[in-house]
Formats: C-alpha cells, structure tokens, sequence
C-alpha cells in the first residue's frame, strides 16, 4: 500500500505503513471497539485505501466512556492540535465543537444531506451551517413483552394500566424499568417522557422550557411510577446495563433501553425473554407525541486539519448507504439514512422487524442543539435525581434546574436576552 | 578559617542549603508551583468549552460565587459531616482491635486485620456497593430478616451514607488500629502490673495507664484520618456518585466534576483552593493546638 498524502482518523495505528502519526489522517475510535466494531472499520479502512491509494489512513483509539473522550478532545482541540484530522462526535457534542471553532463547516465541500435522518442532521447543524455527517444513530426503544401483552402501548395511559395489571396480576415484578441513575441516560429516559407530554427542554427560540406546566406533569408521570412501585425504587442507581439484566430476566413487562439491548435479548441461552419481545416508540400522553431519544456517532473533521480535502473523502466514504448496511451487520449499528430502512436487506441483517425500528427513528426527539449542552444537562440530571429520589417537588426541581440553566445560557451569552444570536 | 575567610559552621550551614536544594527544588516544582498555578487559574473566568469568552482576569469573582453555590456549601457540609462520623468511629474501633491484637497471635491476627486497608478504594467501592445494591443485595436480607421491607439505600438520600461510611470505617479502621498498636507495645507492662497490684480494675488500667500512653497516638491518627476524610473521592465516586441528587457529594467530587467534567478551569481552581484553604488552615490548627500539648507533655 503506498504512502502518499497522509491524513489522520484518532483509532491505533491499523492501516499504518510508516510509524510517524503525523503522517497519516487520524480518525478517531472508541477504545472498546476491539470487537465487531473495529472489523468493521479495517475493513472499510481498507477499502479506502484501495479506492484513494494516495491518502494513507490511521485509526487512533480513544477511551470508550463518552465522557472521557470529550475531555480529551477538549483538551486536544484547545491545544489547536492538527491532528486527528477526523472525529468521531456524539451527537450532543456537535454544536459545543462548532461553536468553540473546533470543527470546520462542510458546506464547503456540498455534502449531500439528502437521505440522512433529518433530526440527525439537525443536530449537526449549528448556526444554520451543517458541521458534521450521521455515521449511526441509536434511538431510546420502548421494549415490551410480546407474551404477556398483546401490542405496544397506544398511549401512556394504556402503558400505565397495563404495567399495573402485569405487576398486581404478579406476573412480573416491576411494571417498567428505565435508566435512573444521575448521568446522561437519565435525561434521555426524561426527554421521551417530556416530549411524550408535548413539553421540550429548550423551546424554538432556545429558551428554556423545562420549568412548563407539561414538563412538570411529566416529571410528575415519571414520580408516581415510582412510588406506585411500577418503577422500581433501585432504578435510581440504574445505567443500561442493570436496566437489561432486570428485563432479560424476565422481571419487567416493560423496558426503556437502546438498540444494542436487541441482540442481547434474542440470545436464548442467556436471555429469558428470546422471542418474547418487541420494540416500539415510547409512547404519548395527551398532548404530546410518541418519542425516541436520539443519539449516535457523527463524523466531524478537525478544523485545524492540514489535509481536510482528504479528510472529507474519508467521511463522504464512511457514510455511504453500503457501508452503512456492513455496518448494521457485523456491529449491529443503525444506518443513520432513512432509505436504508425501506431497503429489504436491513431487516435481513437485523433479525428485528424493521417497521418497528422505523417506528421508534420517526419519532426521533433530539436534544437541545446548543454549545453549552453538556452543562446545561448536568444542571438538569442533579434536579431530575433530587425529584425522583423524593428529596425535592417536581415543580420546585424543575424550576431551579431551569434557574440554574439560565444562568449557564447567561454566563455562555447565548441565548433570548443574552445579547448574542446564539453564538460567538 | 577557610579561604573564603568563612567560619566552618557557616561552610557547613552552606553545604547543608546545598544538600537540600534538590529536594526543595523538587518540592517546589511539584507542591507549590501546581498551587500557585491554581490561584492564579482560580481569579480568571476560564472555561475551555466556551473559548470565545477568552480567559478575563475576574479577580475574587469565582470565590464569591463559590460562597453563594449552594451545591459547593452543600458539598462542604457533606465532607465535613462524613468526617466526623468516620473518623470518629475508626477511632474507637481501631482502639479496641488494637487491644485485641495486642493480646493476640501477633503474625496471623496483624496480618488479618490489614487487609482491608491493603485493597485498593476502588474495589472496596465496588464490593460494597455489591452488597448494597438492588432488593437481593446482601444488606436487604439483613433488612427483610429483621422483618422490614428491602430497602433502595442507593436511592435515600440519607441511607445512601450508610454504605459510604461503612466502607470507609472498614477499610481504614486496620490503620488507625496499627497506629495504635505500635504506641500500645511501648507501654511498659511494670506500669499496668503496678496498677494491678494497686487494685486498679480493668477500666481503671486502661483509662489511667494505657489511654494516656495512647494519646499521641491518638492524635496522629486523628489528623491523618480527618484531613484523608476530608479530601474523600474514589470511594463517594464509585459507590454512590454523589447520589441521589447530590445527597452523598463531597466537594472533592464536586471540584472534580467543575474541573474535568464541565471542564470550568476557574470556578473549579476556586472551589479546589477553597478546600486546600479549609483543610491546610484546620491542620494549621490542629497541629497548633495539639502539637504544643504533645510537645508539651514530652518536655
């Protein structure tokens, strides 16, 4: 393989054919990603290659905690370092990357947005302009028993009445069981709650929203599950994990969880729900619409690149409909464009019939888009925690986590009343 | 005389400076520089996610506001409460295992005790967060034996302390014990077989002879467990995160999650400096006020 332009994707050294990093695009990579994951890329890497034997790729590996990849590439960014050329972004980070000048726009190089998922694409948007492509998207599913229910819930009514009769009928033990700990997931789990009760957490303007009366019935909604006990109390220490042990285990009629929890569960030597499950959109109460909390990879390219040209073509490659199916198959990653989903070949490749997949990616709900989200959802998980946990009214939480998120949108001059239009 | 015309205990006091250089140099690259760097980080707005802010000098204005944060004082209230607690009980406990080894089969028994304090914070978190965890957890059947409901300690505000305390006091409990240990054997037995013989009884011995033999003992561990108790991280982190809400944060916690979560290099410089100020000003003190008694006592 010949070394010609180098661009760097952070991923170890895969594809290297000379040990320098700087001498190659880096493109970065979840540490954890040994597995299907890392095939996955070799082999698209290498394909690459093949078709742009000028551009030398590397993959540099990042830690796998999001959390901990931010810091890094914070510090990195704010270094100005030039490599790597290629980031992989959760979808929350793109606009703070944008806004921070971190991350160049694509617009340049009139990308093709057509077929992707419009609220991905959205939320790579930051001031009208589109900074970085859907890679996979994950979406919050509602997972509920096949065996003791005969449909998914029509509304949240029904999912209530229906947990209650499950868990009074003493054939589970807990009616729903969702991510309660103090972290991201939680404001997921409250973003599908919310947007089912027709409130949001910034509203069009960017203000913030959720002090609204429909935000604090959902807080309410999300409360009384647990002090009827459909919830379980424990939840509140629960990440995805200890949620899917609980429905795997066939403790839970109902189940908040992502996408990888579908494999896992069809597995009948450890799961005691194989077959006996489906997924749907989480569902909606009156006045609101069924949700599913966006998330997902997005690609993003370095704005200090020397070699961003390259960069993109790496980015237009990965992104393509073909890779994107090689992808659902061997890493079990959602394509992040919407033909793909009418396309009979996904359903093959996911074993899940895909109507239901398609159902959950229509009501699609992401976060706020803004610079400063990471802050303003570690204001709102300590609220939501202190409401849940009973130590403070949901009303009262609701309106000091907005409070507090003002004040961040105010310290940041971003925001109505700010004085900025909402960016540096 | 030397040629220099110096007298040998001023070459002396010079090669001794000399000697020491390294080592201050080294203390002051790695102690005071990292702190000065923080003061001086902690008087300017700095928030490496909101770069177009740039990095204005604000002065005092990150310490005001630390003192109007009601989650930092909070924070402060927690450690300082977890401290008490912890370190009041490790102290009692850790008397009375060192009675007991005193007496014991010195190897196997010393050995036995240690081992906790041998493993790393982390895993002990972790174990006893296991046994704490979820309506089947270890604790829970204590609770359902005793004819009580299981209870979701991780959840309470109150009871999530249970496990953090009990975690704590286990784990270091062996090393206030060892402490001890070590001042107990340099009591003289003559002293308490002469209290004996007086007609001293158990109590007696123990409160006359051996307590005060304790003391300075007592005081080291007070202040090597108390300042520890007061910078507490891994165990809060891995056990209960601050949670529920942030019933259970310490402001080491807190600082960590202004500094490298929200990656807010003032504030968080403030609220670590404000710490560093509380804890160095009560071990001033500490010091101050015990040191001179023990000094005292040895004079």
């Amino acid at each position: 393989m010949p070394c010609g332009a180098r661009l760097a994707l952070p991923l170890a050294a895969v594809l290297a054919c000379a040990p320098a990093a700087e001498s190659g695009i880096a493109v970065t990579f979840p540490a954890s990603a040994v597995g299907a994951e890392f095939e996955v890329l070799r082999a698209q890497l290498e394909r690459f290659g093949l078709l742009h034997p000028e551009i030398r790729v590397l993959a540099q590996r990042t830690p796998d905690a999001a959390d901990q990849r931010r810091q890094l590439y914070v510090q990195w960014l704010n270094a100005g370092a030039d490599d790597p050329d290629v980031l992989q972004l959760d979808l929350v980070w793109t606009p703070e990357f944008a806004a921070a000048g971190w991350i160049q726009a694509l617009d340049a190089f009139a990308p093709d947005p057509g077929d992707f998922l419009p609220e991905a694409l959205r939320a790579n948007r930051w001031e009208g302009r589109l900074y970085a492509l859907p890679w996979f998207v994950d979406v919050g599913l509602l997972y509920w028993r096949s065996d003791l229910v005969e449909s998914a819930p029509g509304s949240f009514e029904a999912l209530v009445r229906e947990a209650d009769r499950a868990v009074e009928a003493q054939r589970v033990r807990f009616g729903l069981v969702w991510q309660g700990a103090r972290y991201e997931g939680l404001v997921t789990v409250f973003l599908e709650h919310l947007t089912a009760f027709g409130g949001s957490i910034l509203d069009e303007r960017g203000a913030v929203a959720v002090d609204s009366p429909r935000a604090v019935r959902a807080l309410e909604a999300m409360r009384a599950g647990l002090e009827a006990g459909l919830v379980p109390r424990e939840a509140l220490s629960w990440h995805e994990e200890e949620v899917r042990f609980a429905f795997q285990n066939g403790q839970a009629l109902f189940m908040r969880n992502w996408p990888y929890a579908l494999a896992l569960l069809r597995d009948a030597e450890r799961s005691r729900v194989a077959g006996r499950f489906a997924v749907a959109a989480f569902p909606a109460a009156p006045g609101g619409r069924a949700a599913a909390a966006l998330g997902g990879a997005q690609l993003a390219i370095n704005a200090r690149s020397d070699r961003p040209e390259a960069a993109w073509r790496l980015i237009e490659f990965l992104t393509r409909p073909e890779q994107m199916l090689e992808r659902a198959r061997v890493a079990g990653q959602l394509p992040a464009r919407r033909s793909l989903y009418e396309d009979a070949a996904l359903s093959g490749i996911l074993r899940v019939p895909v109507g239901q997949l398609l159902d959950a990616i229509e009501h699609a709900v992401a976060r706020p888009a803004t610079p400063v989200y990471a802050e303003l959802s570690s204001h709102l998980q300590v609220w939501l925690h202190r409401a849940l946990s009973g130590q403070a009214e949901p009303a009262d939480a609701l309106a000091a986590a907005a409070r507090e998120m003002r004040g961040v949108l105010e310290r940041a001059r971003l925001g109505p009343g700010a004085g900025g239009e909402g960016g540096p | 005389v030397s040629p220099g015309g110096r007298t040998l205990r001023a070459r002396e006091v010079r090669l001794a400076w000399a000697l020491c250089l390294p080592a201050l140099g080294s203390i002051a690259a790695v102690a005071l520089f990292p702190l000065a760097w923080a003061g001086w980080e902690s008087l300017h707005l700095h928030d490496l996610r909101m770069p177009w802010l740039g990095r204005p000098f604000v002065a005092l204005a990150n310490y005001a506001a630390a003192l109007r944060d009601a989650r930092f004082l909070a924070a402060l209230g927690h450690t300082a409460g977890f401290a008490a607690v912890s370190v009041a009980l490790e102290l009692a406990l850790g008397t009375l295992l060192a009675l007991a080894l005193d007496g014991a089969r010195r190897g196997l028994a010393r050995t036995a005790a240690l081992l906790p304090w041998a493993m790393p914070t982390v895993v002990a978190a972790l174990v006893w967060r296991f046994l704490f965890d979820g309506p089947g957890s270890a604790a829970n059947g204590v609770v359902q034996a005793l004819g009580h409901a299981p209870v979701a300690w991780l959840a309470e505000p109150w009871l999530a302390w249970v496990p953090i305390v009990l975690a704590d006091v286990w784990k270091t409990t062996p090393f206030v014990a060892l402490l001890l240990l070590a001042a107990l054997q340099s009591v003289p037995a003559e002293l308490v077989e002469a209290a004996r013989i007086d007609g001293a009884n158990a109590w007696q011995r123990f409160w006359h002879v051996t307590f005060p033999a304790l003391r300075p003992a007592l005081l080291v561990a007070l202040l090597f467990r108390g300042l520890d108790a007061f910078r507490v991280f891994d165990l809060v982190f891995a056990l209960t995160g601050g949670g529920p809400g942030t019933a259970t944060e310490p402001v080491a916690l807190y600082a960590y999650e202004v500094l490298l979560g929200e990656l807010r290099f003032g504030y968080g410089s403030a609220l670590s400096m404000t710490v560093f100020l509380a804890t160095f000003a009560l071990a001033w003190l500490y010091v101050r006020l015990a040191g001179a008694k023990l000094l005292g006592r040895e004079r």
